[in-house]
């Protein structure tokens, strides 16, 4: 157990130190961020007097060796754009975006889960025929229409939610199912296929035989079986939300969360913010993995953790 | 660290869903397509923080709607005493929201805090002149500038006055506190900026009590709120939304798409073939089919009629096709390649301008090569010194309303993004920068219109208006320079 945890720490901490950077690579290769965030019209000496004021003037390796000895202080210095400590930023951004995916994910698995085995309970009935059309749809619908559509129906024509920001927990309703959707039609299709697969095992017909009652046949031991997959698929979807679908949903509802953070920083070439966004959720993918391999273990004891 | 992390989550679990209640009682909503990143208004150029401070911050100076300059903290128009020294007089009795006295030591001093190198102010463009700055009585100051410089009264139109005293505090950034009519009350990061009414308020009494700021990034987004009844104002409003909202108001606005042309190199070194690009394109019809009629032609300058330096005689290339045909053939330039650089996603419409002027030059008999880059590809091209692309489109704006800015950026030999070595034209700007005779200066600049437009310099396109989303209830007549002046704005 030690030796699994030693050996993940260390995987991690190369795949954070990769990552991190490529994107300090990356970013000093494309951009310049004196010219995107000086109005276009400044002079070259203005510019140049502000390239000194940021360092960027100072060679490459110089600007690499201040970087190392940052992030292994875990401080990436000022946000160019916002001129305050990166790091606050991500703190302050971070949690929003954690309580939007908590709440979507949470949504997800609560509906998919029942919804999974109901329809596998009868393949190729109804409700199975129903929740395969929906969960093809789900997954069709870009998810930035999907907002739109939502802010339309629900903010202008009934009124019943606000139609963006963060103020109220009514306010998070939208953003959450919009973030929820496509994880709910994955969820759906893989729930039910596990559990069509483990309700086709002997043991599911034995218990049934033993008289077992039906819940705890299939809410206990065939949905254990088929918690593999879905965890992680599950894991994976909130990898996927954190650093990726954020971007989009938390952009269309004006989500103070780190997904706008990350374009906003990207459309500034903020490099220092870009860099700090990126670490963290560098760390939080590989949190999130390591956090799996723990939960497989809960779930299916006779795993080996290697 | 993660207890640290659970506890900080939890906290802000508790903001997040912390009810508001900011009650509508005579309020406002305003949604800006930015969040201010500062609130001291002297460090950043940035529309956010402008939009917020311009009603908790005094100028020296101010504009009237139609942009003219008139006094706002200074009780008359500055005087020039000598070539390079201006005095201004300033309004008795005005304080600022914390008691501060606003006198002659708080304008040198926020003269002196935003020229500072160390202070690295990104307004720094907008002041570059001013050398120094003294108090020559409690309400008289005078003000130096590197030799003579006629633009100091329109710089001073931009010059925010901040307190002493509190602009020391390093919590200055997030309190501000300014002369202006609305005083600051709170910031909740990512969410809203709000402001109260300054009783006190030296100037008219404004009619509403409060506003709320919101940030919202996605222009869908901005129209929804507006059209759920949450805002009472949304900016830059798409021209094609404009019919779905209650209300809109459209200004002529500070913006200018024009398209660089090489005057040294390339198949456009020809005059014929430059004066040819500008026949070519119809711009009546890309003001109408692209901008719904929300812009207006450019009238062959990179000027507005509001700006200083417009010359009213020179009026845009008209659209003729046969003309263009015609000069492209007699400078045997017919099928010959021309490129084009532009970018996408930056302003509006900008990638559709271009393709559509691409499809007018074809017409007239050129091969165009459109290439849109990225928008750091791209500025790396409109700022390369060394080849100059055979076209490049821009939109140019120009916060000061002069044509010095643009000009010298553009027009001048030399300029960051200039593409011609006229000397003349340089010396015509030049000139102009160090005249303080008004009406001289006027004449250089007109002169200077005149030969860039006889020389095809450019393609002037169009000038885009403004356009806000108003609810029903609020009346604003809108403002060529763009300023949101709340103390401006009626609720019905």
């Amino acid at each position: 157990m030690g030796r699994f945890i030693y050996r993940r720490l260390v995987h991690g901490l190369i795949v954070i130190f990769g990552v991190t950077i490529i994107v300090f690579v990356v970013t000093r290769m494309v951009g310049d961020p004196v010219q995107v965030m000086l109005p276009l019209e400044s002079t070259l000496e203005q510019r140049a007097a502000f390239e000194k004021k940021l360092g960027l003037d100072r060679p490459i390796y110089i600007q690499f060796g201040e970087f190392l000895g940052n992030i292994a202080r875990l401080d990436f210095g000022e946000s160019l754009w916002q001129k305050r400590p990166a790091m606050d930023i991500v703190f302050e951004k971070l949690p929003m975006t954690m309580l939007l995916t908590a709440v979507g994910i949470g949504f997800a698995c609560a509906a998919a889960i029942p919804l999974g085995i109901i329809a596998a309970l009868r393949p190729g009935g109804m409700v199975d025929r129903v929740t395969v059309f929906g969960s093809l749809l789900g997954l069709s619908v870009p998810q930035f229409w999907l907002g739109l559509l939502f802010i339309v129906l629900f903010a202008v024509q009934f009124k019943i939610l606000p139609t963006s920001g963060a103020a109220t927990p009514a306010h998070i309703i939208m953003p959450a199912l919009t973030m929820g959707l496509p994880t709910l039609a994955r969820l759906v299709m893989l729930v039910r296929s596990s559990m069509i697969d483990e309700l086709n095992q002997q043991y599911v017909k034995t218990s049934f035989a033993k008289g077992l009652p039906f819940v705890r046949v299939v809410g206990l031991h065939a949905l254990r079986n088929a918690g593999l997959p879905i965890m992680t698929l599950v894991g994976w979807e909130v990898i996927r939300s954190l650093a990726g679908y954020s971007v989009v949903v938390e952009t269309v509802f004006a989500w103070p969360g780190i997904g706008l953070t990350a374009i906003q920083a990207i459309e500034r070439d903020d490099l220092i913010l870009i860099q700090a966004i990126v670490f963290t959720a560098a760390v939080c993918v590989v949190v999130i993995n390591i956090a799996l391999d723990f939960i497989y273990k809960l779930i299916d004891p006779r795993l080996k953790l290697t | 660290m993660k207890k640290y992390g659970s506890l900080l989550l939890a906290a802000l679990l508790v903001v997040a869903f912390a009810a508001t209640g900011w009650a509508n009682t005579g309020g406002i909503t305003i949604a800006l397509g930015s969040e201010p990143t500062t609130l001291d208004p002297q460090i950043r150029e940035d529309g956010g923080e402008r939009a917020v401070n311009d009603n908790i911050y005094d100028t020296v100076l101010a504009r009237t709607p139609e942009g003219d300059l008139m006094p706002s903290l200074a009780a008359q128009m500055p005087k020039l005493v000598d070539g390079d020294t201006w005095e201004v007089t300033l309004r008795s009795g005005i304080t600022f929201h914390n008691g501060e006295p606003l006198n002659a030591d708080a304008v040198v001093y926020s003269i002196k805090r935003v020229i500072d190198p160390e202070f690295n102010s990104e307004q720094i463009s907008f002041f570059s002149t001013i050398k120094d700055a003294r108090a020559t009585g409690d309400l008289t100051l005078q003000v130096i500038t590197d030799g003579p410089d006629p633009i100091l009264p329109t710089r001073l139109y931009w010059l925010k006055v901040v307190p002493p005293k509190h602009s020391k505090d390093p919590k200055f950034a997030e309190n501000p506190v300014g002369t202006g009519p609305y005083r600051f009350v709170s910031w909740q990061r990512g969410q809203h900026i709000d402001l109260v009414r300054n009783d006190d308020y030296w100037g008219p009494a404004p009619q509403i009590a409060s506003v709320r700021y919101r940030f919202i990034e996605e222009p869908g987004t901005r129209l929804a709120g507006l059209m759920a009844g949450e805002f009472d104002l949304i900016t830059n409003l798409l021209p094609e939304f404009t019919s779905h909202v209650p209300k809109s108001v459209n200004v002529l606005g500070l913006e200018h798409p024009i398209i660089i042309l090489n005057a040294d190199k390339g198949v456009t070194q020809d005059v014929r073939v430059r004066k040819a690009l500008n026949y070519a394109v119809d711009k009546q019809a890309l003001a109408q089919g692209l901008f719904e009629g929300f812009a207006q032609v450019a009238q062959g300058q990179l000027l507005s009629p509001s700006f200083f330096g417009y010359n009213d005689q020179v009026k845009a290339y008209p659209y003729d096709l046969d003309k263009a045909k015609k000069l492209i053939e007699e400078a045997g330039a017919a099928g010959q390649t021309i490129e084009i650089i532009g970018t996408s996603g930056r302003w509006l419409k900008d990638r559709d301008l271009v393709e559509a002027v691409a499809d007018y030059w074809k017409k007239a008999g050129l091969d165009v090569k459109v290439r849109i880059f990225e928008f750091n590809e791209y500025l790396n091209r409109l700022f390369d010194r060394k080849t100059r692309a055979d076209s490049i489109f821009v939109v140019s704006s120009n916060e000061l309303l002069d044509a010095d800015k643009s000009f010298s950026a553009y027009y001048k030999a030399g300029g960051v993004g200039s593409s011609n070595t006229d000397e003349t034209l340089a010396g015509l700007i030049d000139a102009a920068r160090s005249k303080t005779d008004a009406q001289k200066r006027e004449g250089l600049y007109h002169q200077a219109v005149q030969l860039a437009y006889d020389q095809a310099y450019f393609v002037w396109l169009l000038n885009i208006e403004d356009i806000y989303g108003l609810s029903a209830r609020l009346v604003w007549p809108g403002r060529v320079d763009a300023r949101l002046l709340v103390r401006e704005m009626q609720i019905q």
